[in-house]
Order: structure tokens, then C-alpha cells, then sequence
């Protein structure tokens, strides 16, 4: 940071009242006086709403009459509002990266209602901080990528097939990676899906066959994926396929790697003949029952919910009542009986269906987990807390309702795409809610239930939704990236030792031969800028845009005056 | 920017400069957009409240708390309680902890330098890579294991940063420096050998018996 940079160094402040949420509770007065006495402090002006039109129209006319090269803003969050400013910036010809955001609003007035003056005393540490980094704000520019046309899909089950033809209708190359000799996943066990009572072989035929001969997509089964290098728009898998390996570039990649159903070893006398997981049942069903079944009992959260696997499979409830309709209409006048811990029967048909299966006389008893169902011979015993004794329940079939398990590799698969599973071995999404089917990996999507158990009508539509997340940076042909990475700011320091490639979550650092010897090199658009590198090189020569050592320093020692 | 930016460097200058209390907020771990950032955050703030520890500083004036951005009562809880610890505490220097505000500063000093170092950033930057994937010769090590790596190091490099910033006040001899810092002789003689290994420290001339030894200025 050249020190005589400083003399120039003109900031505008612009102080929102933001009607009276911030006005109502500080004294703005003093805050703008204030403002006035710090330095490199040229201009300073209150606004009613500076992101009202006319708020921005102030700052862009201050900029341009008072000759600002700095902006500080102190109204509310960055989150909302930092893009409007930093554009209004742009607009009158500063540097978007120049602009820095005060928070005295969620963080101030809000929090501190009843104390004017304190709230208006930690208002001024807030500006001063703000003001001392900006003055040592560099111009940024952000970073573009070109973003190589194709998708490689990862499973191809129903969520990756869909997902696949979403985008090769739309006209973009496809690969789908397929581990087993077949496309399909799950749904070729699947029999019919509820609530429609849709055939699922027909599902799958249509869709595989779609798959197979779409002139978009190549399809690799008996293949996996080995290594993958690269950030969005410049991704580049290795492929293991039985006709040697391959490499292949691509743009996006979608995670749709499914789950696997648990075996029930030991549970309840599991056999796989008269004692069989729901995913069984169906197999059977498709077939046909034989006809001198006529008693079925079927236990709910078999292997879930418990110490080992606390979660809930979502679906098996409805996939049991399902089945259960399905024996009533095979074997008409069969008993059919759940055993259950709760009814998991989300949405309106689901919810139907569990109703008419009642009406139809399917028997519903809830077990306590603490008393679990046993089975004695060919009959299965259960504590009826309603009857407050003992059911001897006799069957000919036993459907276990086993959970739906991550695959087993899906931590490799997650460290080979540098994305994260959560403690169940699920893919966690981006943001539960803002990015369900994104993650925190640029140019990374996931579907179906490699993100949690899902049925199959959720899959598809996780594997459009997908679809149409993967195609945003597909369809623009390239990318921009916010600026505020990480930087080699002193290219002499670094030894290239590779401390700060192995913690990076990204892989957006790498080492590579300079004249100088070996060093480091930040991949501008893979970098998110946690900042956990600059942090770590112990030569310092690693920092953050907008976030320097310099700036925190600054900040820090403003704070503490 | 996550909790992984905060550079413990940073932190100690914090209260060379006056700080009374420092609160770093991070998300629980494996639900943070960052990934891995506030794993990397906690180690080196745990390395840090240790060598404050080691060195003066009441170490619960640095905090590392976690909570989610949904969780608004977690977060005034946290805040709360850590603000009422400080008060607690005091200002800096005011009898929580080892020493009086003025010999703090220069505490701090050397705190800084420790955590600034090559010796110790190395070694906590290859924490997770010697838990999980074991060092070059494969050797995986456990957390209780890399812990009293640091103990040693923080130790040492402490006495190591002390030494140099006896030296910055002119050559000094061994006995010298050992008497001024209350260290054994032969501690101070081995880090004075290494240091001259290393190419910091030189030997300056020899006063009657007792060689003197001065600082090498380093370029950056």
C-alpha cells in the first residue's frame, strides 16, 4: 500500500435515516458532525432513504461535484443493499469496489432501541471503522470465464436421466456416467409410483430409451468417475469406462448419485423370503402375488430413526401405504396391517391415500420404540399402547420399511468434487432454502436422493430443477465472479511450499513453475474468498481483496480509537 | 469472508493495541457456506488462547462461539454472556491477568511475533492434513498428539521471539540475555545456535570472554 496514496484519498459518507428506523433511535445529527471530523472525510450528507431514487441520485451527483474516490454508505445491510450502491457507484464512474457499507441499522438502531446514546456512541465506532478501511480500498475488476458447453451428470437413475434430457433438449452436450451396466438406478426394483399408481417399468423404458438415443447425450455405463480438476465453466473429468479411460471437458456437473436401500441383517429375523424389505414387496408385486398370501404385516422405521441413522427416510410411509393398497387389490380380502412410529404422509395425495387406505380397512397400530414389535414364529408380537396389552399378529409376508442409505462412496465422490456431505452421508445442498439443488461450489448441482431420500416424482422434479440451475452459467457462455478472492500480493515471499493448496475448500489455489521457481496461483473464478489461505501462509504473501491485512488492521485500530 | 480469514497475528496486535475482549462468531461446523473455513478458524484460535495463556493474557478474553444465522437468541446469549466475562475480567492488565498493562503491550509483541512466525503458522497450517491424510511419510497423527506439538512449540517459540526482541535493544551475550529474560543459559545458548544456523543472529564481537551477538536484518 503506497503510503502517499493517502493525500488524495476524498470519502463521502452518506448517512441513511432510513425513515425512522435508524433516525427514530440515534442522534443523526451527531452522527453526521461526526462523519465531518474523520479523516479523508470530504463530504458527508443524511438522506431520508438513500436508496430511494433520489438518495442514489446524491451520491452519484457528490461523486462527480465533490470529486469522491471513496463511498461509504452507513445504513443497513450489505446483504439487501451493498449491489445498489455499488453499482450507483459504478454509474458515476467510480469504482464499484471503492464503496464500503456501514451497518447501523440491523446492527445498531435495531439492536439498541432504548439506548439512544449508546446506540448512537457504537454508531460512530461503526463509521469511523468503515471510513478507515475505506480509505485503503483498492478498485477491483470483476472476474470473467468462459464456461466450455456441456454437462456431465453423475448417476443415471431417474433424477440424472431427467436432468440429462432437460439439457440436452435445450440443446447442450451431455454425459451421463453410469456405475452399473444399466441406465435406470432404483426405479427398475420400483413397481408402481404412488399416489398415481404410474408403471414404473414403462417410466423407465420411455425414459431410458430417450436417454439412449438422444443425438445430445453420450451415455458411459459400467463407468465412474475418477478424478475431476477444474471450477465452473472449466471443469475436466477423467472416466473410467470398459472401453479404457477418457477425458472430457465440461462446464457443469450434476451429482444425481442416488441412494441404496439398507438390508435389515439381523433385524427382526430378516430372511428375504417370508420376512423382506418393502423394496422386496415391490419386486414382488410387480410380479404377481401368490395367491395364498393373505395375512401382511409391515414395520415401519426398521434400522431408522434410531442412535446409528437419527433421520427419517421420508418416504417409506408412503411407499407402505402404497403397497398396501396394491396387496388389496392383488389379493382381495388379504389382512393387511402397519406397524408405525409416525405417519410420514406429507402433501395433499399422499394424505388422501392414507385416508382411503383406512377406509379400505388397512390396519394402522403405532409401536413404541421402546417397546418394538417382535417376530415369534410366523406371527409378529407388538405392544398396543391404545389397548394397553400385546397383538399377536400372524402373517404370511413381512414388509420391512428399511430407510433409503447414502451410497457408500458418496464421501469420495464429495471430496473428488470438493463438495461437502453432511453426517448421514447425504450431499448437503448450497442453502436448505436458498439453493436447495446448488453447491457451495460454483458450477456443482445436485438432484434426487443423493441429496435426501426422495420419491420418484421429487426426483424428477429435482432433476429439471437441476437442470435449469446447471443451465444459467450453460446458456450465458460465461461467468463473472465477484472480485473479492484471494491474491498473490507478493509474488517473492511465496516459497511455494503448497500450505494454503491443501487447506483451500475450493481447490482454487494451485502451485506451478514461475522463473522464479515454484508458486502459488489463485483460480480467480473457483475462489470464494473465505480467506483461510491468507490467514494460514506463514510468508504473508497471500491476501484478500477488500479484506487486507492493512484494512482489518485499519478497522481494528479504529475501533480501539 | 469467513471466520477462516482471521488471522491470530491479527488478534494479538488487537490487544497490544488495548483490546479488552475478542468474540469470533462462526457457523456450527459441516454447516458453513465456507466448507472447512471455521475448522481452520478454531485451531488457530485455540493456538492462540493457548500461547496467550502461556505468555500473560487471561486467554478468555478470546472467544470462538458458534451459531447458526437463524438462531438470533443463540447469538444475544453468546454475546451476552461473553460481554458480561469481559466486565468481569476487567480492562487489560487490571488484575485477571498475568501482568500489568504496560509489560502486556511488550507481551503482545512477542505474541504477535510467535503467531506472525514461519515455525508456528506451518505447523497449525498442517493440522488437518497431518489428522486426516497423515504426513509425508504417511503418519497419521492424533489430535492429543498434534495438541502437545503445540504446547512444545508455542513454548519455545515464545523464548525464541523473546531473544530477538532482547537483541533489538543492541548485542547482547548469552549470560546477558539469559539473565534479563530469567532463562537458563543453555536454553538461551541452544536458540542462540540455531538462530546463527538460520542466519538471524550473528556473532557481533567478542567482549573479554563472552562472545556478543547482534541481530542479521532480514529482507522480507
Amino acid at each position: 500500500m503506497p503510503a502517499n496514496k493517502s493525500d488524495d484519498i476524498r470519502i463521502g459518507v452518506f448517512i441513511c435515516h432510513c425513515g425512522s428506523n435508524i433516525a427514530g433511535y440515534l442522534d443523526m445529527e451527531a452522527l453526521g458532525s461526526y462523519a465531518e471530523s474523520l479523516p479523508h472525510v470530504a463530504f458527508v450528507q443524511r438522506n431520508l432513504y438513500t436508496c430511494s431514487e433520489g438518495g442514489i441520485n446524491e451520491i452519484k451527483k457528490a461523486i462527480g461535484e465533490k470529486n469522491l474516490n471513496r463511498v461509504v454508505v452507513a445504513s443497513c445491510t450489505p446483504r439487501t443493499h451493498e449491489p445498489l450502491f455499488r453499482s450507483s457507484c459504478a454509474e458515476a464512474g467510480l469504482n464499484p469496489y471503492l464503496f464500503e457499507m456501514v451497518n447501523i441499522r440491523d446492527q445498531c438502531s435495531w439492536v439498541h432501541m432504548q439506548e439512544r446514546e449508546d446506540g448512537t456512541s457504537k454508531a460512530k465506532d461503526l463509521i469511523r471503522m468503515g471510513v478507515a478501511k475505506a480509505a485503503l480500498l483498492e478498485p477491483q475488476n470483476p472476474i470473467m470465464s468462459e464456461v466450455t458447453p456441456r454437462a456431465m451428470i453423475i448417476g443415471g437413475g431417474i433424477a440424472g436421466m431427467t436432468a440429462a434430457l432437460a439439457l440436452a433438449n435445450r440443446g447442450y452436450e451431455v454425459v451421463v456416467v453410469e456405475r452399473s451396466d444399466r441406465l435406470g438406478g432404483m426405479l427398475l426394483n420400483l413397481n408402481k409410483l404412488g399416489p398415481s399408481m404410474a408403471d414404473a417399468a414403462e417410466l423407465a423404458e420411455k425414459t431410458v430409451k430417450a436417454v439412449s438415443c438422444h443425438p445430445k447425450i453420450t451415455v458411459f455405463t459400467g463407468s465412474s468417475v475418477t478424478g475431476v480438476q477444474g471450477f465452473i465453466g472449466k471443469y475436466s473429468a477423467d472416466i473410467e469406462t470398459p472401453a479404457g479411460a477418457k477425458k472430457i471437458d465440461l462446464g457443469v456437473i450434476i451429482v444425481a448419485t442416488g441412494a441404496r436401500n439398507l438390508v435389515p441383517a439381523g433385524l427382526f429375523q430378516y430372511e428375504g423370503e417370508k420376512i423382506v424389505t418393502q423394496l422386496e414387496l415391490e419386486t414382488r408385486l410387480k410380479k404377481g402375488l401368490a395367491s395364498s398370501l393373505k395375512d401382511f404385516v409391515m414395520i415401519q422405521c426398521v434400522g431408522a430413526r434410531n442412535e446409528e441413522r437419527p433421520y427419517c427416510s421420508r418416504i417409506c410411509c408412503q411407499t407402505a401405504v402404497k403397497n398396501a393398497l396394491l396387496i388389496r387389490e392383488q389379493a382381495p380380502g388379504s389382512k393387511v396391517t402397519i406397524l408405525y412410529r409416525d405417519m410420514q404422509m406429507y402433501g395433499v395425495e399422499n394424505e388422501e391415500m392414507f385416508r382411503d387406505s383406512k377406509a379400505r380397512g388397512i390396519r394402522y397400530v403405532n409401536y413404541d420404540p421402546e417397546k418394538p414389535p417382535r417376530v415369534e414364529g410366523s406371527s409378529v408380537v407388538v405392544y398396543n399402547a391404545l389397548l394397553g396389552r400385546e397383538m399377536k399378529l400372524p402373517f404370511d409376508l413381512l414388509a420391512l420399511s428399511t430407510p433409503l442409505l447414502s451410497q457408500e462412496d458418496s464421501d469420495e465422490t464429495g471430496k473428488l468434487l470438493r463438495v461437502p456431505v453432511d453426517e448421514n452421508g447425504f450431499f448437503l445442498e448450497g442453502h436448505v432454502k436458498l439453493k436447495p439443488l446448488d453447491f457451495a461450489t460454483d458450477g456443482v448441482f445436485l438432484c434426487g436422493s443423493a441429496r435426501f431420500p426422495a420419491n420418484v416424482r421429487e426426483a424428477v422434479a429435482q432433476g429439471l430443477g437441476a437442470a435449469s440451475r446447471a443451465s444459467i452459467p450453460l446458456s450465458k457462455g460465461s461467468v463473472v465472479v465477484e472480485p473479492i478472492i484471494s491474491v498473490l500480493a507478493n509474488e517473492d515471499a511465496c516459497r511455494g511450499c503448497g500450505l494454503c493448496v491443501a487447506l483451500c475448500p475450493y481447490g482454487a489455489l494451485e502451485i506451478h513453475k514461475t522463473e522464479k521457481g515454484r508458486k502459488v496461483r489463485v483460480i480467480d473464478v473457483a475462489c470464494k474468498g473465505c480467506g483461510v489461505c491468507a490467514a494460514t501462509c506463514y510468508q504473508h504473501a497471500l491476501t484478500i481483496n477488500s479484506f487486507t491485512d492493512d484494512q482489518i488492521e485499519a478497522q481494528i485500530g479504529a475501533f480501539l480509537g | 469472508m469467513c471466520t477462516g480469514r482471521i488471522d491470530p497475528a491479527l488478534a494479538a496486535k488487537a490487544f497490544r493495541k488495548g483490546l479488552d475482549g475478542m468474540l469470533v462468531v462462526g457457523c456450527y461446523f459441516g454447516d458453513c457456506h465456507y466448507i472447512s473455513g471455521n475448522y481452520q478458524a478454531k485451531a488457530k484460535l485455540d493456538m492462540a488462547r493457548k500461547l496467550f495463556a502461556h505468555i500473560g493474557l487471561n486467554p478468555e478474553r478470546l472467544a470462538f462461539r458458534q451459531c447458526s444465522s437463524g438462531e438470533a437468541s443463540v447469538f444475544v446469549k453468546i454475546v451476552g454472556e461473553f460481554t458480561e466475562k469481559i466486565k468481569e475480567l476487567g480492562p487489560l492488565g487490571a488484575g485477571a491477568d498475568r501482568f500489568e498493562a504496560s509489560k502486556l503491550t511488550k507481551k503482545m509483541d512477542i505474541a504477535e511475533a510467535v503467531l506472525a512466525g514461519e515455525k508456528i503458522r506451518w505447523v497449525i497450517g498442517k493440522r488437518t492434513p497431518f489428522l486426516q491424510t497423515g504426513n509425508m511419510y504417511g503418519e497419521i497423527f492424533t489430535e492429543h498428539e498434534f495438541n502437545r506439538a503445540i504446547d512444545m512449540i508455542i513454548v519455545e517459540e515464545t523464548e525464541v521471539q523473546e531473544i530477538l526482541a532482547g537483541l533489538r535493544e543492541g548485542a547482547k551475550s548469552v549470560k546477558d540475555l539469559a539473565a534479563s529474560l530469567s532463562m537458563p543459559v543453555e536454553k538461551v545458548f541452544r536458540h542462540i545456535l540455531a538462530l546463527k544456523r538460520r542466519g538471524f543472529v550473528a556473532l557481533k564481537r567478542i567482549a573479554g570472554r563472552s562472545p556478543l551477538y547482534t541481530l542479521v536484518p532480514q529482507e522480507v
